[in-house]
Parts: structure tokens; sequence; C-alpha cells
């Protein structure tokens, strides 16, 4: 029974590990890594280590998406910045 | 030029496929009977009355990698620093306040010393049951920021003096030091568990130093994790470049 | 060998709901995706209380303790600085938010019955409360909390 928990969870880390490879958009990869990071912590809870499973839930839940979002606002701000200037440039 | 490459990399994948799967062949059967290291390293926890083995194995048998890991996240967030300091052509823009929902402000604002006192009590208990000072540190630095997402930046400004967070990410690592080098001091070695008495098993105060190297490293992951952020946010949300240079 | 039932619901639990949340968030506009990520907490926290009572581990009810409290915190996050991805359709899913606390209130009570009274079903107790509450106030933050932030 416990051999069939492992299985679905091992799927799942599978299926969202590639799900994530496969997103362009670094908004959207963010969204995807945040599934991926809580479906890891289950899957070292049924593999038995929960230490190592609250570390994964501490940090891919809500650290790791704050700061790639950070990260991409602050490349769009950087854009929308360049556009402007380079409107008032060419004015 | 390009098929060149190709060929290299097949060549190089062919030998690495083939070394991976010599190595997995000769790797001992999935979850057999016999551990002689993890025997070992739980008679070793038992005997001093700590009970979570991660635990005694992270901040007691093996503390010295643990100082080496403490390390590496006080060079990260040092490096991030330098990086994301305001250089001279930028400037500070005033954070604009945000209007959001009451609902979720309120639930900011309950929810926010809630989680920071679950993540103490995870530090606190790190000898008992899963956790440490790690999780409990991440926790505990995110439960702040709850503030920035449920009102806004200012909101969290005023209660971050991030000089106060620098200073105590560095004495945290300086008191795990200072712990060690205690063994040193009273004739045994370097991060040596043998200075205090090592209590009643299954309680909080049990395991010697490693309820107080959980400390140490709860502090020290707490702060470093608030300035991590706060640079990060600072960069998104304030600093901008001049323009027109 | 005697099935275990929490662990068979645990894998239930897991298996669907994780399937679910997986597909929503891969396919389709930002709205359902960032619903999608709202529904992994609920999805995954229940299976995390059964698998605790399976195993026959009260330990582990820490771990769904931390993802009651930091799943909601990432959906904050995303209901923040995605605000403008999202201006185009406000994703609202009501149904989804009360099925997924009905199902959570469920597991609840049903692990709170398996432990009686005393220490471990109070922290069980908590632990559904901000489960659901959490849950409640993303949904809440996703389908119109953050009108008023202009790029902070």
């Amino acid at each position: 029974m416990s051999d069939a928990v492992i299985v679905v969870a091992l799927l799942l880390t599978a299926a969202s590990a590639t799900a994530a490879v496969a997103q362009r958009d670094p908004a959207r990869q963010a969204l995807v890594l945040s599934v991926l990071g809580s479906v890891l912590a289950v899957l070292f809870t049924v593999l038995q280590a929960p230490d190592v499973g609250l570390s994964q839930l501490a940090v891919g839940a809500a650290l790791t998406p704050l700061l790639i979002m950070l990260s991409v606002r602050k490349v769009r701000r950087r854009g929308r910045t360049h556009d402007a200037a380079a409107k008032d440039g060419a004015r | 030029m390009n098929r060149l490459r190709l060929v290299l990399l097949a060549v190089g994948g062919t030998g690495l496929a083939a070394l991976l799967v010599a190595a997995c062949l000769g790797l001992p059967g999935f979850g057999g009977r016999s551990h002689p290291y993890g025997a070992r390293a739980v008679h070793a926890s038992l005997t001093r009355h700590t009970a979570n083995t991660i635990a005694s194995v992270n901040f007691d048998q093996r503390a010295y990698d643990t100082l080496g890991e403490m390390s590496i996240l006080f060079a990260a967030v040092l490096g991030c620093v330098v990086l994301l300091r305001q250089a001279r052509d930028e400037h500070r823009a005033q954070p604009q306040p945000a209007e959001v929902a009451r609902p979720v402000r309120r639930y900011a604002l309950i929810v926010l010393p809630v989680a920071l006192v679950t993540g103490l009590y995870v530090v606190a208990h790190g000898q008992l049951s899963p956790g440490g000072g790690f999780q409990g540190g991440v926790v505990a630095a995110t439960a702040l920021h709850l503030l920035y997402l449920g009102a806004d930046y200012r909101a969290l400004e005023r209660v971050r003096p991030l000089a106060v967070f620098e200073t105590s990410d560095a004495l945290a690592v300086s008191t795990y030091l200072v712990l060690g080098a205690a063994g040193v001091l009273a004739g045994t070695s370097f991060l040596a568990n043998t200075l205090l008495p090592y209590g009643t098993f299954n309680t909080l105060s049990s395991g010697g130093t490693v309820p107080l190297l959980n400390a140490a490293v709860g502090m020290e992951v707490a702060s470093a994790v608030v300035v991590l952020l706060a640079n990060f946010l600072d960069q998104a949300v304030e600093i901008e470049e001049e323009h027109g240079s | 060998m005697a099935v275990n039932g929490w662990i068979l619901a645990a894998t239930v639990c897991l298996g669907g709901g994780g399937a679910a949340a997986l597909w929503g968030v891969t396919t389709g506009p930002p709205a359902r995706r960032v619903v999608a990520q709202n529904m992994t907490t609920s999805a995954l926290c229940p299976a995390l209380l059964l698998l605790s009572q399976g195993y026959g581990r009260p330990a582990y009810v820490d771990l769904a303790l931390l993802l009651a409290l930091l799943g909601p915190v990432g959906t904050l996050v995303f209901a923040r600085l995605l605000g403008d991805d999202l201006e185009g359709g406000r994703p609202s899913a009501w149904g989804l938010t009360w099925t997924a606390a009905g199902l959570s209130a469920v597991v609840v009570a049903a692990v709170c019955a398996a432990t009686g009274p005393g220490r471990a079903m109070v922290k069980l107790l908590v632990v559904g409360a901000l489960l659901i509450a959490g849950n409640v106030i993303a949904s809440r933050a996703l389908s119109g909390g953050f009108r008023g932030v202009r790029g902070g």
C-alpha cells in the first residue's frame, strides 16, 4: 500500500518538473515551480524524510516564487522605463 | 563547427552514461537490512538524549559541516547585498501606497504572529520533532513579509530596520563559532557536545549543545533571508535608473 | 497485508488533487493557472494529514501546519505581483474554493476523531482553521483583492 503512494508521488514530481522546464515565460514558470516545490515536499514525506520535506516546503512554497516574481517585476519595469526614455529621446 | 560540438557531446555523454550504468549496477540493494552507518548514528543520538536523529547528525556528529553550510548562506547573501546595492546611476523612488482588500489585510495581520510563533516553535523543537534552525528561520522570515504581501512596502520598511538584521546575521554566525570554540577552550575538540548536560530524553532541554546551535542557525537563517528579500524588494519596488544619461 | 485506509485515502487525494492542480497550472489563461496554484495547497495539505495518521507518526502534522501557513502566502505573492497579467480576467472560482474547504474540513474531522482529545487534536484543529481560512482569503485576493496596488 505504501508503495502505491510512493509511485504516485514520483509520477507527480516527474510530471511537474517536465512541465516546469517546458514553460517559456518566467512568471508562468514560477507558478509551476511553486506546485513542484509542494509536490517534492510530499515526495520526501512518503519516503520517510520529514526534515528534508520541511526544508523544501519552507523554501519552495513562498520564498522561491517571491524571488522569481520580484526579478520578473524588476526586468519588466526596466523594459518599460527604457521604452519611455527611447520615446522621449526620439521626440 | 556545430557538428564537432555535437560529436564531442555525444562522446562525452556516452562515456558518462556507461559509467553511470556501471555505478548503478554496483549499488547495494534498495532497502536492505544492514545499515552500519545508520545504526551507529542512531545509537550515538540516543546516547546523547537527542530524540531527532537528524538534528543530532546535523548539529552534533556533523556540526562542522553545518558550519560550512551556514557560511555558504552567509556568503551568498553577502554577494547579493554587494550586487544589488544602489549604484551611482540609480536613485530611490518612494514606494507607492497600496489599497488592499480588507479581508486580505486582516488575514495577513492575524496570520503574521501565528507564523512567527510557528517558526520559533520549529526552531525550538529541532531536537525533538522534524524541523530545526533552518526550517524555522525561513518560516519566521517569510512570516515577516506577510506585511508586504498583505499591506504595502512602507509598512514592512517600518518594522524592518535593515541594520539590525544585518548585525544579527553576523552575530549568529559568531555565536556558532564561539560555541564551537568553547569546546576547544574546555579541553575537548571544536564543536564537541560534551560541555552541557544531556538532559531528559524527549524534552525541550535535551541534547546538550544541539538546542543552542539550533537557535544560532535559526537566527542566522531568518536574518539572512530578511536581508536577501530586502535587497530584492528594494530593487523591484524602489530603485530606478536615471534617464537620459 | 491489511489495506491501510488512511494511506489509500492519502493516495487518492494526492493523485487526484495533484493531477488536477498540475493540469490547471500548465494549461489555459493566467487566471486559471493562479487558481490551480491556490488549489494545490488544499489538495496536498489533507494528503499530508492523512499520511501522518496512516504512518502513525504525529510528527508529520508539522508539515501540514507549515503548508497551511505558507501555501496561502505563496498564492498572495502571485495575486500581488502578477497583477498586470491578471488584468483581463479576474479569476473567481468560488465553487472550487468551497469544495476544497469542505474536503479539508472532512479530512480534519476524520483525523481528529482518530486522534482523540488532547493537545494533538488542538494542533489539528489549528491546522484545519489555517487551511480553510487561507484557502478562502487567497481566493478573495485573487478575485480582486489588489485593485489598488499600482506597482508596489
